[in-house]
């Protein structure tokens, strides 16, 4: 006679103690979790003021420099080589070998017509072979 | 994120001890409830600045997202000159959207603006009648036809080369599908009068570079031969989708050679200009040159032996690609899940998409999309469901009209041109519950 009473109480007990905890747990997983964050936060870009004539277009092109790498022949590759071309076009490459690297240097004397004094050239080239070959490049 | 990481954890720990002990239908029930919207939090952490020396992981290449005059943000490969790449959710429908299409130009004077009362296209060289055209006169004097062609960089896909070689580093996202509408090149050509005994028809645009002005660094023009029966499909586009084009796109006419690699596809074209010999500047040769072998595959040992025979690069070798789902979201075991892509080729239409979830051992056919032409990018869907919990590689793979069909072999060129292996994409199946 007393154990039929006191189970279901005991029983709603224990439910009710669930339910408390898996409130708790259901509030903690449903809300409110946020983290500061630096990560994909670029302006808006506006629209350019069009004027009905005959110019199109206007707008100047945003440079984005890249952090190279300190060192011996930074200044060579920052002089010569942004003549025709951002250094971004050294950060965006994968790693490449020594011999990569100098050819590429050649190709731009060669092949396309860079003028790069031949003391300059050998900087230039010894600095990307001692910052950006898969052994050497850090970020 | 450690904190997160443990808080979660816990949690799990708690709902495990919670769920053993409770025999409350109501409770476990409305607890479930909570656990399907539950999520770990999604990671502080941005992609890698550059990969390498193995291949690019990633669907898109890995630089950040900047923003162009006239164009949405896109993903940066260089800013000077732009060379901009179109995020992969942009190529969930068959037309790429103007803002979205991806960048490459070659020299660093990029035009900014053009005044269209001095700007003409000129067709010069080895013609009877030198011709020139404003913008106004190629609209009201010729017949405007549209075609839907895709614009794929020559180098899209570089990334994915073993081993990694020079050059811009793209992923994927060096493509773009769109409706081009200006005027026929044989309606110009014809109109200047094409000489007997000319060889090919040279392209050049407005952009210049800083060196010297006979040389690679100084101008970009690119030929075809005039016995190419491609120049009968090709376009002198004033329309793209539409609209004017974007100034980084070439406006105010760009050519458009369908099935061709972009890399003929001159922006902001200016001069046509008949040639009575090859073209033979830097940009003709050596660069944008491919081996004269099947798929334009070597090695870099027969490349140094001086072995392999280059020649211009052409047409686009067949290509598909998984689009949605993208591997972001987890999907819960036994649901159905729609795949969706683009599939297309320079050789013709596309006229099969499969899908394959054992590794390319069992092909199953997807559902074509509408056919807007045997250039443009060809829709394609599948319903797929993960069965189990686990990872799952999902293959696409896409044949041509001519037969032609992706291999699941890799490619290897100096150039890091002709990527067009079967694509893979791993898929995540959670418990359902």
């Amino acid at each position: 006679m007393q154990r039929k009473t006191r189970v279901p109480v005991l029983v709603s007990v224990f439910c009710t103690v669930l339910m408390l905890a898996a409130a708790s747990v259901y509030a903690e997983l449903q809300k409110g979790h946020y983290q500061s964050a630096a990560l994909g936060q670029s302006q808006q870009a506006g629209l350019s003021e069009s004027l009905p004539d005959a110019e199109y277009g206007g707008s100047a092109y945003p440079l984005y420099p890249p952090e190279l790498a300190a060192g011996e022949g930074k200044a060579e590759v920052e002089g010569y080589c942004s003549v025709c071309h951002s250094t971004r076009y050294i950060t965006m490459q994968p790693p490449l070998p020594a011999a990569a690297w100098e050819a590429e240097v050649t190709k731009m004397k060669k092949a396309l017509g860079a003028t790069i004094p031949n003391e300059a050239t050998a900087k230039i080239i010894g600095y990307l072979q001692t910052h950006y070959t898969p052994e050497t490049r850090k970020e | 994120m450690r904190d997160a990481k443990n808080s979660f954890l816990s949690r799990r720990a708690l709902l495990k001890t919670l769920g053993a002990a409770s025999g409350s239908l109501a409770v476990s029930r409305w607890m479930g409830s909570g656990m399907a919207v539950a999520q770990e939090p999604a990671a502080e952490k941005a992609v890698e600045s550059f990969t390498g020396p193995g291949a690019n992981p990633h669907w898109n290449s890995v630089g950040p997202y900047i923003t162009e005059p006239q164009k949405a943000p896109l993903l940066l490969l260089t800013d000077r000159p732009v060379q901009i790449e179109t995020p992969r959710h942009y190529f969930s429908t068959a037309f790429t959207p103007n803002a979205a299409f991806y960048v490459r130009w070659h020299l660093d004077g990029v035009p900014n603006s053009v005044d269209l009362k001095e700007w003409r296209l000129r067709i010069e060289g080895n013609v009877g009648k030198a011709q020139a055209f404003s913008l106004s006169e190629l609209m009201e004097k010729f017949k405007a036809v549209s075609i839907a062609a895709v614009n794929q960089c020559s180098g899209n896909s570089r990334s994915k080369f073993q081993p990694r070689v020079p050059g811009g580093q793209w992923g994927n996202g060096a493509m773009g599908n769109a409706m081009w509408t200006g005027v026929r090149l044989r309606e110009l050509l014809d109109a200047a009068g094409v000489k007997a005994g000319s060889a090919q028809v040279q392209f050049q645009g407005l952009e210049t570079g800083s060196g010297p002005k006979d040389m690679g660094s100084g101008r970009f023009m690119k030929s075809l031969d005039l016995a190419n029966p491609v120049l009968d499909e090709c376009i002198v586009a004033y329309s793209m989708n539409g609209e004017p084009l974007p100034m980084l796109n070439g406006f105010p006419v760009r050519l458009v050679v369908p099935g061709y690699f972009a890399t003929y596809w001159m922006k902001c074209l200016s001069w046509i200009r008949v040639l009575e010999a090859t073209d033979e500047n830097f940009w003709m040769k050596p660069a944008y040159r491919i081996p004269d072998t099947p798929r334009g595959d070597t090695t870099p040992a027969d490349v140094k032996a001086g072995k392999v025979n280059m020649i211009p690069i052409n047409k686009m070798p067949v290509r598909s690609f998984l689009i949605s789902p993208d591997g972001a979201s987890k999907i819960p075991a036994g649901m159905a899940v729609t795949l969706r892509g683009i599939a297309f080729s320079g050789y013709g239409r596309v006229e099969r998409v499969d899908i394959s979830e054992d590794g390319g051992k069992s092909w199953l056919s997807a559902k074509l999309g509408e056919d807007h032409g045997p250039y443009s990018f060809r829709t394609w869907e599948a319903a797929w469901t993960p069965r189990l919990a686990g990872r799952h590689s999902i293959a696409v793979r896409a044949t041509d009209e001519k037969g032609n069909t992706q291999p699941d072999e890799p490619v290897w060129n100096p150039g890091g041109y002709l990527w067009n292996r079967i694509e893979k994409q791993e898929l995540v199946a959670g418990i359902a519950g």
